[in-house]
C-alpha cells in the first residue's frame, strides 16, 4: 500500500499555474463571475465583456470590455443577438487582446438574450483561434422566457457547440428545481450562479491543484463534452472523522446529480479528490469504492487528487459529467487553432504531471520557483503529447493498486476515449522530461513564470481591493462624501479581515 | 363603504412586506386586527428595482393580511423610503388683509404653502410639511393660532420631499394591485408615531430606523420635528460585507449575522469561532467570531458616525433629553444600543411598537414598527380630517405647478 507522505507540503509555485480565463459576457455571465469572485478565486483571470456599459461598470472582474461601443452606445441589446454578434465583431481587437495569452478560457453566458447568444460565439472563435482550449459555461432560459428566448438560446448553443471544445449546459428550469417553488427567479439565478461557479472552481482546481494525478485536459474534454446532453454535476466536503463517506455523500446528493442516479448513465464521470496534507490513500480508496456503487461497470472513471494545504482537515469531492452522447466529437477543424499551437489535432494543452508526483519524493518544499531548470521541464511537459497524467479506472479497480501512467508520448488522443490503465504495482513517475527535449519555444517559455507571477499578483489585489457592489448592483450607488458605501466598510478602512 | 374606520399600513420594505390591519375603535384607541407578511423581492434601498417582482410579493403581503384580519383592503396608507427623501426647515409668512383680524383655517393653509414656497429640485416632490410651531405678530411658541387676532402669522414648518417618480413607483405598485393609496408617509415619520410617546417628543428624541436597505431617521425637539432623513445603508450592507468578507454566499452570511453577529468587540475568546453548518451542500467552514464581529462593528459604526455628522450640521441633537431610539431589523443586531450611546454620547436604547390593543407579543419586533406606525399615523390624520379626501389629496401633490 501506498504511504502519502503526510509531511508533503506544497510548494506554492507560481510557475505552476497554467494561465486560465474566464470570460463572462452580457448580464447573466457577468453575474456569474460576481459570484465566482464572492466564492474566491485566485487561480484564474477573470473578464467582463457586455454591451451593457451599466452592469459592466458593477462588475466585479479585473478586466472589462465594451462590447459595440458604437452599435448599442453603451446599452444592452434588447434580446437581439443579431445585434450582439455585429457588437463582438465591431470590439473584436479588444476581445482578443483580453483573451491573449491564455491556455484555458472558460466563457460564462446566459443563453436567450442578445449579448451572451450572440457574442458568446463570436468570443468562443476568437479564443479557439487564438490557439486556447475553450470551455463554455451556458444556461438555457426557463421555459416560462418564452420561446423566442428559448430558441436564440438553442441556436447560440448549437454554435458554441461547434466551435468550443466542451459546453457545460445548465438549465435554468432544472436550477429551479433547486430552489423551493415559491422563491422567485432572482433566487433561481442565484442558484444558478452559485453552480456554474462552483462547477467552474473545481474544474480549475482540478487543474491549477498541484496533483498526487493530475487531470489532462484531454480526460477533462472527455467528461465535460456530452453533445448538448445534461451536465452533471456534484461537490461535497466535509471535515468529519468519516470525511471521505460524507463528502462522496454530498456531492451525490447535489440535484445536479439527481442524487446519483444518472450517474449510472454516463460514460465517463470525472472525480477529484481534494484534501490537506492527512489524505490518505485508503480514504480515497473507501470513496472511490463507494463511488463504484453508483456507476455501470462501463463507465470510465477518470480521477484525479490533489493535495491543497489550504484544505486543512477537511476533504472535498467533486464529479462532473455529462450524459453520454458519443457521437459528440471535437469541434469541426475549420475552426482548429492556426499554426501557433501544439500539433493539431492535439489539444493544444496538456497540464504537465507534476514531474515528480511520486509523492514522497518531493517531501521537502525545497524546490524553489527560482529553480529555472524545473520551470523550463514543466513547461516542457506541456508541450508534449497529451500525457495521460490521469488515472482511468475501470470500476473495481483500487487506488491503492493503481499508479500513474508510464509516459510514452502518444497520439493525438482526439477521439480515443481516455485508455484503461492496467493496474501495476509502483507508482510511476509519469514523465520527466530532460533537457534534450527542450523547444525551440523554450525562450519565450522560460520567460514566462514571470509573468505569471504579476498575473498571481494581480489577483491578490484583485482580493482586497473594493470592486464588487454585489448586492447592490441594482440599486443606485450609496455615495456618502466621495465614498461608495456600498464597498464593505472594512475595505474601505483598510481592516484586513481574513 | 362603511370601512372609514379601517386603516391599513403598507410598508414595502427592503427584506420584507408587512401590512397591518388596525380599527379605530368608538373610545380612540386603535385595535390592530391582524399582520400579513411576506419576504421582499425587487426591493433596493428602499426604492422598488423590480416593478413586477414587488408588485408580487406586495399582492402576498395584502393576501396574508386579509386572511389574518378577515377584512377586505381597499385602500392603504404606504411608506416611502431610500436615500433620495431629504429634509430642511423653513418659516412661512401670511399677512392678513387690513379688514380682518382673526386668523382663521384658511391662513393656516395660505401659511404652509407659504413655507413651501422654497425651491426643491425640480425633478422633487413634497411629501410633508410638517408644523413646528407658529409665531403671532412675533410672539414665538403657539401651538394653534386659530381664533387668535394678529396681523401676521408666521409658521415653521418641517418640510420632507423627495425624487417624484420614485415616489411615484411607490403609488403605482400599490395601485396596479389595485388598491387606494390614503396616503403615502416618510417610514421614519411612521415608525416614530408608534415608536414615541408626546412626552418624548416633547423632551427630545432621535429615532432611528435601520432596516434592510436603508437607515432612516428623524429627530423631535419641543414637541415638533426637526431633523429628518435617510441614508441608503442597512442590514443588507452588514450581510454583503459579511458574504465578501468571510467569502460565503450572501444567504448565510444572514444567517451569520442574525444568529451570532454582535456590533461589540473584544468580547470574544481568543480564537473562538463559529462553525458554519453544512446543509446546502457546500463548504463547511470555520469563522473566527471577533472578525465577523468586526465587520458588522465596522459598518454599523460608520453608519452611526455618518448620521452624526448630518445630525451635528444643525444642533438639535443637543436638545435631545430622551436619547435615541433604534429600531428597524438592525436593532436586533447585539450591543447596538451601547455602540449609539458610544457614538452619539446620548442614552440609547433598542425600542418596538408599544402596546395596542391587539397587537400580541408576537408582533412586537422592531422590524414592524413602519407599518404599525402607519396606522398611528393614518389615526392621526383621520381625526384630523374626518372628510375623506383620499385620492385628491395624492393627486394634488404630484401635478407639478400645485402645492
Ligand atoms: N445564471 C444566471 N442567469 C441569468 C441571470 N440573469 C439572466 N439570466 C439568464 O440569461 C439569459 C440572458 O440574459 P442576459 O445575460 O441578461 O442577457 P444578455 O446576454 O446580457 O443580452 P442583452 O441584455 O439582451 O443584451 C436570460 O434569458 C436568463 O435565462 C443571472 O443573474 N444569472
Ligand atoms: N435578529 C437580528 N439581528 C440582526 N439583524 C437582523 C435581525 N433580524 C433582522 N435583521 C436584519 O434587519 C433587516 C431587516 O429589517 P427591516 O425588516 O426593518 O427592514 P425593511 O423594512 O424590510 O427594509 P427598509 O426599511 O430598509 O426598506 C435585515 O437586514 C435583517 O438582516
Ligand atoms: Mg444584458
Ligand atoms: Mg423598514
Amino acid at each position: 500500500m501506498i504511504q502519502l507522505n503526510r509531511n508533503y507540503t506544497l510548494p506554492e509555485r507560481e510557475d505552476d499555474i497554467i494561465p486560465i480565463k474566464v470570460i463572462g459576457i452580457g448580464g447573466a455571465g457577468s453575474n456569474v463571475l460576481d459570484r465566482v469572485v464572492l466564492d474566491g478565486m485566485d487561480q484564474a483571470d477573470l473578464i467582463a465583456a457586455n454591451t451593457d456599459v451599466q452592469s459592466l461598470a458593477s462588475s466585479v472582474a479585473a478586466a472589462k470590455v465594451q462590447l459595440g461601443r458604437s452599435i448599442t452606445h453603451g446599452l444592452g441589446t434588447g434580446g437581439d443577438p443579431e445585434l450582439g454578434f455585429t457588437s463582438a465583431c465591431e470590439s473584436g481587437d479588444e476581445i482578443r487582446a483580453a483573451l491573449s495569452d491564455a491556455r484555458l478560457i472558460f466563457i460564462c453566458a446566459g443563453l436567450g438574450g442578445g449579448t451572451g447568444s450572440g457574442a458568446g460565439p463570436v468570443i468562443a472563435q476568437s479564443a479557439r483561434e487564438m490557439g486556447a482550449l475553450v470551455i463554455v459555461f451556458a444556461t438555457m432560459p426557463f421555459s416560462f422566457e418564452g420561446k423566442r428566448r428559448a430558441a436564440q438560446a438553442q441556436e447560440a448553443l448549437g454554435r458554441f457547440h461547434q466551435l468550443a471544445d466542451a459546453v457545460v449546459c445548465f438549465e435554468n428550469d432544472r436550477m429551479g428545481d433547486m430552489v423551493a417553488p415559491k422563491a422567485g427567479i432572482h433566487q433561481a439565478f442565484a442558484v444558478a450562479d452559485m453552480t456554474i461557479s462552483q462547477s467552474l472552481r473545481s474544474i480549475v482546481n482540478l487543474i491549477q491543484r498541484p496533483g498526487i494525478l493530475r487531470i489532462g485536459f484531454d480526460d477533462l474534454l472527455a467528461a465535460l463534452r456530452g453533445g448538448g446532453g445534461r451536465c452533471l454535476f456534484g461537490y461535497g466536503e466535509s471535515d468529519s472523522d468519516n470525511r471521505a463517506h460524507e463528502a462522496l455523500a454530498q456531492a451525490l446528493k447535489n440535484p445536479l446529480m439527481d442524487r446519483g442516479r444518472m450517474l449510472g448513465e454516463a460514460s465517463r464521470v470525472l472525480v477529484q479528490v481534494a484534501g490537506g496534507p492527512a489524505m490518505t490513500l485508503s480514504e480515497v480508496e473507501i470513496l472511490m469504492r463507494e463511488l463504484n456503487k453508483h456507476i455501470s461497470e462501463h463507465t470510465q472513471l477518470l480521477f484525479g487528487t490533489a493535495v491543497d494545504g489550504r484544505m486543512g482537515a477537511r476533504l472535498s469531492v467533486t464529479l462532473i459529467s455529462s450524459l453520454a452522447c458519443e457521437t459528440d466529437e471535437r469541434p469541426v477543424q475549420n475552426f482548429v487553432p492556426v499554426e501557433s499551437f501544439a500539433p493539431p489535432p492535439a489539444d493544444p494543452i496538456v497540464p504537465a504531471p507534476e514531474p515528480e508526483i511520486a509523492v514522497v519524493q518531493e517531501a521537502e518544499p525545497e524546490i524553489e520557483p527560482a529553480a529555472a531548470a524545473p520551470v523550463v521541464e514543466r513547461e516542457q511537459v506541456l508541450q508534449v503529447e497529451p500525457t495521460p497524467s490521469i488515472q482511468s479506472l475501470v470500476p473495481g479497480d483500487q487506488v491503492t493498486e493503481s499508479e500513474m501512467v508510464e509516459a510514452e508520448p502518444e497520439p493525438a488522443p482526439e477521439k480515443t476515449p481516455p485508455r484503461i490503465i492496467p493496474p501495476k504495482k509502483k507508482p510511476v513517475v509519469a514523465q520527466k522530461a530532460g533537457p534534450e527535449q527542450i523547444s525551440p519555444k523554450s525562450e519565450s517559455v522560460v520567460g514566462k513564470p514571470k509573468q505569471e507571477k504579476s498575473v498571481a499578483a494581480k489577483q491578490e489585489v484583485l482580493q482586497f481591493e473594493p470592486l464588487t457592489r454585489g448586492r447592490f448592483e441594482k440599486s443606485e450607488p450609496t455615495i456618502v462624501e466621495g465614498q461608495d458605501l456600498d464597498v464593505p466598510t472594512f475595505l474601505r478602512k483598510n481592516v484586513r479581515v481574513k | 363603504m362603511g370601512n372609514n374606520d379601517l386603516m391599513v399600513g403598507l410598508e414595502i420594505g427592503t427584506s420584507k412586506i408587512c401590512v397591518v390591519v388596525g380599527e379605530s375603535r368608538p373610545d380612540g384607541t386603535t385595535k390592530i386586527l391582524g399582520v400579513g407578511q411576506a419576504p421582499s423581492r425587487g426591493v433596493r434601498k428602499g426604492e422598488i428595482v423590480d416593478f413586477e417582482t414587488a408588485m408580487k410579493c406586495v399582492h402576498e403581503a395584502v393576501v396574508d393580511a386579509e386572511q389574518k384580519s378577515d377584512v377586505m383592503i381597499r385602500s392603504v396608507y404606504v411608506g416611502v423610503a431610500g436615500a433620495h427623501i431629504q429634509s430642511f426647515n423653513n418659516r412661512g409668512c401670511v399677512v392678513l388683509p387690513d379688514d380682518r383680524d382673526e386668523i382663521d383655517e384658511e391662513d393656516i393653509e395660505d401659511v404652509k404653502i407659504s413655507a413651501r414656497e422654497v425651491s426643491i429640485p425640480a425633478q422633487n416632490a413634497f411629501l410633508h410639511s410638517i408644523i413646528q410651531h407658529y409665531h403671532v405678530d412675533g410672539q414665538d411658541g403657539i401651538l394653534n393660532p386659530i381664533g387668535m387676532l394678529g396681523q401676521k402669522l408666521e409658521a415653521d414648518f418641517h418640510i420632507i420631499h423627495g425624487v417624484r417618480t420614485r415616489i411615484q413607483n411607490t403609488i403605482r405598485c400599490v395601485k396596479e394591485l389595485p388598491l387606494e393609496v390614503e396616503d403615502v408617509v416618510f417610514t421614519a415619520l411612521a415608525s416614530a408615531q408608534v415608536i414615541l410617546t408626546q412626552q418624548q417628543k416633547n423632551l427630545g428624541a432621535l429615532v432611528i430606523d435601520m432596516g434592510g436597505g436603508t437607515t432612516d431617521y428623524i429627530l423631535y425637539v419641543d414637541g415638533a420635528v426637526r431633523q429628518s432623513g435617510a441614508v441608503g445603508v442597512g442590514g443588507d450592507h452588514i450581510t454583503n460585507d459579511i458574504s465578501m468578507g468571510l467569502r460565503i454566499p450572501m444567504a448565510r452570511a444572514e444567517k451569520l449575522k442574525i444568529e451570532e453577529g454582535s456590533v461589540i468587540l473584544g468580547n470574544c475568546l481568543p480564537g473562538e469561532t463559529v462553525v458554519l453548518k453544512d446543509d446546502s451542500g457546500f463548504a463547511g467552514k470555520e469563522i473566527e467570531r471577533e472578525t465577523l464581529n468586526t465587520i458588522i462593528h465596522l459598518r454599523v459604526r460608520e453608519t452611526f458616525e455618518l448620521l452624526k455628522r448630518t445630525l451635528d450640521e444643525e444642533s438639535f441633537i443637543n436638545y435631545v433629553g430622551e436619547g435615541i431610539f433604534i429600531t428597524g431589523g438592525c436593532s436586533l443586531l447585539q450591543g447596538i444600543d451601547h455602540l449609539a450611546e458610544e457614538i452619539f454620547e446620548i442614552p440609547a436604547r433598542v425600542a418596538r411598537a408599544q402596546t395596542m390593543s391587539g397587537l400580541t407579543s408576537a408582533f412586537q419586533n422592531p422590524q414592524l414598527s413602519t407599518a404599525i406606525g402607519l396606522i398611528k399615523y393614518a389615526q392621526a390624520v383621520q381625526a384630523d380630517r374626518p372628510q375623506r379626501r383620499g385620492l385628491t389629496r395624492i393627486f394634488s401633490r404630484f401635478i407639478p405647478g400645485m402645492r
